[in-house]
């Protein structure tokens, strides 16, 4: 059998990794857009090959599958999905792993995903509103901020996947600084509208959604279109630095296990929230009339109007997530891609292992996320003794093996290590007496997350999930869950939650 | 003493940030720690440190200056006890701008002590490429109890707390967008910075616009400073991972313990000694009740820098409250003593409202000596517990009984090992027990 992998990070070096070891000994052939050096080794040792192409573009990717005859491809992130990679595929009557385009919209259109879940009433949601334009957004802001208290505490988004636009959380309390706030959420809105308006085929450019607090965790599944079955969850880290400080990078580290749940999020909290994401595969397939086979994943949070809720959705496995999943996963993963490609997912058997914990850390250049040019480039040197020797797992990222075979910075996050032990905190112990294997040798600099899978981190977030959960349980047993009950003066009782419900659900069903 | 903020914002949009905004009201929840000289500086694009000092307090400086206020994205601020204690501006060979809290053994005089640290600091970020390792090689070479926060033209934020971490720090942060330190938790919470966690004993932090980086903290569990559990942090503040109010509640109530009377009600000396009243009253079973009213703005008196000014602050802050007193006897429960002006004055006026017995109970050993770390206690010669015995003390007072806590029962209260606690100022000298 051949095996075709797409994407050239730490995640698609980590699925490569897990097909190199199936019984079925598939051959493996990748194309990525950088000579991811893990990758290139074991599509070596597999009988197969790497190209360096545009994963994005549909004609390149079409053309290798057939050239090399590959049964089954695999799409790791995001972006081929975007483009329609899979549908491409398909089309070529080619088995594909990957949400197609329309089924990543949930993903690409931050926007379209809250429309989804609010059309359909389906738990786990926040209150948000869509803007043309920036204009329309502070107006919109200033005139309501005191007669719609949510809108003091908000998240503002790019209403669609956008050149690297992050999210900007503002909590607007102190009334002494609301100016400064005011200042800060309208010049975003104009950055947000300019980097927008290349986009002419949506109306929304800006999304402001209800700022919630509590512990996240993602909820990764593979997906036949029929049968949604859960992964053990996992948690990423997506501050740059220690104790949750720093610019928001793509991950720099994640924890799981040694269960199907994580030490602060309970089986009840699983069961719902695999229900959330099983409601928005339904809800977009019905939508859109397409079948999903592939991945999804919820990144969740645990807050206090809604229990388990959806921050966003990934129409792919998370990177770094992917490799505390794949770490855990027993199952053959080439009997998973079957699986779902022939859509008989009710009938395997999927098993994960419960007795290890696993954490992952990465390690990037200095100067990401803000300043990439600059971690660019940099030559890397890694002691794979040593690594082993602590038994601890490399999984090459953003890194290219050059034509002299030596490694360089890609600018984006180096590299990946995991560790497993019976608990979190000797697995992430193990990582930090390993993390110096790895050197940039012209002196610049790198930086990983010490504190994550610690005890003291740890224990942080389980502070946050018992805060969090005693208020949404208390909801729960007053039966409040998912209401935004507010009392404002002159206006009275207002439910902002029953009033989206109405304008996006229509008035004829009620909760 | 001083009270040091830094802040420090990341990624897209960060221009909008007025870094003066938050120091102005993060300075204001550091007040405490003293309000006669403050100052700031900002960094933003062109890379200009902008620097503005003057006196105090926090509301009236920012007030003043309204007009020129300096403008950036990054900034450091400190309001000092000291008068004109201000930031220190070196401008080569490496421009920055330090604050520091405590003293550094490079001097006798504390201003000369921080200006040669900072002098230091500038000739090592100039020289060495690593400056991380190299603040951190100059921490832990470099004696004396100190915590720090440095801003450079680089738009570099350098803070740190040296092995002996006699005085706090503390870190926080705000989504993605913002980093902050302050020597208090209660500025971060004023400021709306969620509370990180302590810089740790021989902690530096390094923030720059490549990335945040932090030296391994010294293994040294640290020498904390016990009189700011007893009195110079705020009662919202955590010190060391420690709530303040639980430490002075347990204050009172190990007093109750060790050192009970008879008497009929408890009274604390605001702001202070409230709650060590209240863990005395909920030990013993006395009832409290509020002694006193204040008149104006929080003056705390001790800190007061000459003797007029804190005879005022004395009759504006201690008004009794004739009948929570009269014919009663009370319980009156103070942090400290220092020169014992204030509580002769507070025990004089209790007695002429018509309190009948006064016993005094101290929520912390008798200062005998000065502190090396720049907290103000004055020399031994004006402490008077250095001078007198504590039945002197008493008469002197005009209370019928006065009694301190010892050091082990301090310490017991805080609950850290002895080890961690710098007792020095309760130390050294002949005691009075």
């Amino acid at each position: 059998m051949r095996v075709m992998g797409v994407g050239g990070g730490a995640r698609e070096h980590a699925l490569a990794w897990k097909l190199s070891l199936s019984d079925q000994k598939p051959e493996i052939f990748w194309i990525a857009e950088n000579r991811n050096p893990g990758i290139h080794k074991i599509c070596k040792d597999n009988q197969g090959d790497l190209r360096i192409g545009r994963t994005t573009d549909p004609k390149t990717i079409v053309r290798s599958a057939r050239g090399w005859g590959i049964d089954i491809v695999v799409v790791g992130p995001e972006e081929p999905g975007f483009h329609g990679i899979p549908d491409a595929l398909e089309k070529e009557g080619i088995q594909c792993i990957g949400a197609s385009q329309e089924l990543s919209v949930m993903e690409r259109s931050k926007a379209d995903l809250r429309r989804l879940q609010w059309e359909n009433n389906l738990p786990g949601k926040l209150l948000f509103r869509t803007f043309k334009n920036a204009q329309e957004a502070s107006d919109h802001i200033r005139k309501n901020i005191d007669t719609q208290p949510w809108l003091q505490n908000i998240v503002i988004k790019p209403a669609r996947q956008s050149g690297g636009k992050g999210v900007k959380l503002i909590e607007d309390r102190q009334i002494y600084l609301h100016d400064e706030k005011e200042r800060f959420k309208e010049a975003y809105f104009d950055s947000l509208q300019a980097s927008m308006a290349a986009y002419s085929d949506i109306e929304d450019k800006i999304l402001v959604e209800e700022k919630a607090w509590g512990p996240e965790y993602s909820l990764q599944c593979f997906t036949d279109g029929k049968t949604v079955l859960g992964t053990p969850l996992v948690q990423d880290n997506k501050s740059a630095h220690d104790f949750d400080s720093g610019p928001e990078t793509g991950g720099m580290g994640s924890i799981s296990g040694p269960d199907m749940i994580l030490p602060f999020i309970t089986r009840e909290e699983y069961d719902k929230s695999l229900k959330i994401v099983e409601g928005i595969v339904e809800a977009i397939q019905k939508k859109t009339g397409k079948a999903y086979h592939g991945m999804v994943g919820g990144q969740m949070m645990l807050t206090e109007n809604e229990g388990p809720t959806v921050i966003e959705m990934y129409s792919r496995l998370g990177d770094p997530e992917a490799i505390n999943m794949l770490a855990m996963l027993k199952t053959d993963i080439v009997d998973v891609f079957q699986a779902i490609v022939e859509r008989q997912l009710s009938k395997l058997k999927l098993e994960f292992t419960n007795e290890d914990a696993v954490v992952v850390k990465v390690v990037a250049p200095s100067g990401y996320p803000e300043k990439r040019e600059k971690a660019k480039g940099h030559p890397v040197q890694v002691f794979e003794t040593n690594i082993k020797r602590n038994g601890c797992y490399l999984f090459w990222g953003s890194a290219d093996l050059q034509e002299d075979q030596q490694v360089v910075t890609g600018g984006s996050r180096l590299l990946a290590l995991m560790a497993m032990d019976h608990t979190l905190p000797p697995a992430s112990a193990r990582i930090e007496k390993t993390v110096s294997s790895v050197q940039l040798t012209d002196g610049w600099g790198l930086y990983h997350r010490s504190d994550i899978g610690t005890e003291r981190l740890l224990a942080k977030r389980r502070d946050a999930a018992e805060r969090v959960r005693r208020l949404y349980k208390h909801r729960e047993e007053h039966g409040m869950l998912g209401s935004r009950m507010e009392w404002v003066p002159k206006l009275g009782k207002i439910d902002t939650s029953q009033q989206l419900l109405k304008e996006m659900h229509g008035p004829e069903r009620p909760i | 003493m001083p009270g040091l903020i830094g802040f420090y914002s990341f990624g897209e949009g960060r221009e909008n940030w007025n870094a003066s905004h938050f120091i102005h009201y993060g300075l204001s929840a550091l007040q405490g720690r003293g309000q006669e000289s403050v100052s700031l500086a900002t960094i933003g694009q062109g890379n200009t440190l902008r620097t503005l000092a003057g006196r105090g307090g926090v509301e009236q400086f920012f007030q003043k200056n309204r007009t020129s206020i300096p403008k950036g994205f990054i900034g450091i601020g400190q309001t000092s006890s000291y008068l004109d204690d201000y930031l220190v501006h070196v401008k080569a060979p490496y421009e920055m701008v330090l604050a520091l809290d405590g003293k550094t053994d490079l001097h006798e005089n504390r201003g000369e002590a921080t200006k040669l640290f900072a002098r230091q600091l500038s000739q090592l970020l100039h020289s060495e490429r690593e400056s991380l390792k190299a603040t951190s090689m100059l921490i832990n070479k470099i004696g004396g109890g100190y915590s720090f926060v440095a801003l450079t033209h680089k738009q570099e934020l350098i803070t740190g707390r040296n092995p002996l971490g006699v005085k706090p720090l503390e870190t926080g942060s705000v989504g993605f967008d913002i980093g902050a330190v302050a020597s208090e938790t209660c500025a971060l919470d004023v400021m709306g910075i969620d509370h990180t966690g302590p810089v740790e004993t021989g902690e530096v932090i390094m923030f720059t616009p490549e990335d945040i980086r932090g030296n391994t903290p010294s293994t040294d569990a640290g020498n904390f400073c016990s009189y700011e559990y007893v009195f110079l942090a705020r009662l919202d503040s955590q010190v060391n991972s420690l709530p303040v109010a639980k430490v002075r509640s347990s204050i009172g109530r190990e007093l109750a313990k060790t050192h009970s009377v008879k008497a009929d009600v408890v009274i604390g000396v605001p702001e202070t000694a409230l709650p060590i009243a209240n863990g005395y009253s909920q030990e013993s079973g006395l009832p409290q009740e509020l002694g006193f009213m204040r008149t104006g703005e929080n003056i705390r008196a001790a800190l007061e820098p000459t003797q007029k000014e804190r005879l005022v602050g004395v009759q504006l802050k201690l008004n009794p409250i004739k009948s929570a007193v009269e014919g009663k006897d009370v319980v009156l429960v103070d942090d400290s003593v220092v020169r014992g002006n204030t509580l002769r004055n507070t025990v004089l006026n209790l007695k002429r409202n018509g309190a009948q017995r006064i016993h005094v109970r101290i929520g912390s050993p008798a200062l005998v000596s000065p502190c090396p770390y720049g907290v103000e206690i004055p020399p031994r010669d004006e402490l008077i517990s250095g001078s007198l015995s504590e039945k002197e003390l008493a008469s002197n007072v005009g209370a019928d009984s006065i009694s301190f806590m010892t050091v082990e029962e301090l310490q017991h209260a805080i609950g850290l090992p002895r080890q961690n606690l710098c007792m020095r100022c309760f130390e050294n000298g002949v005691t009075t027990r």
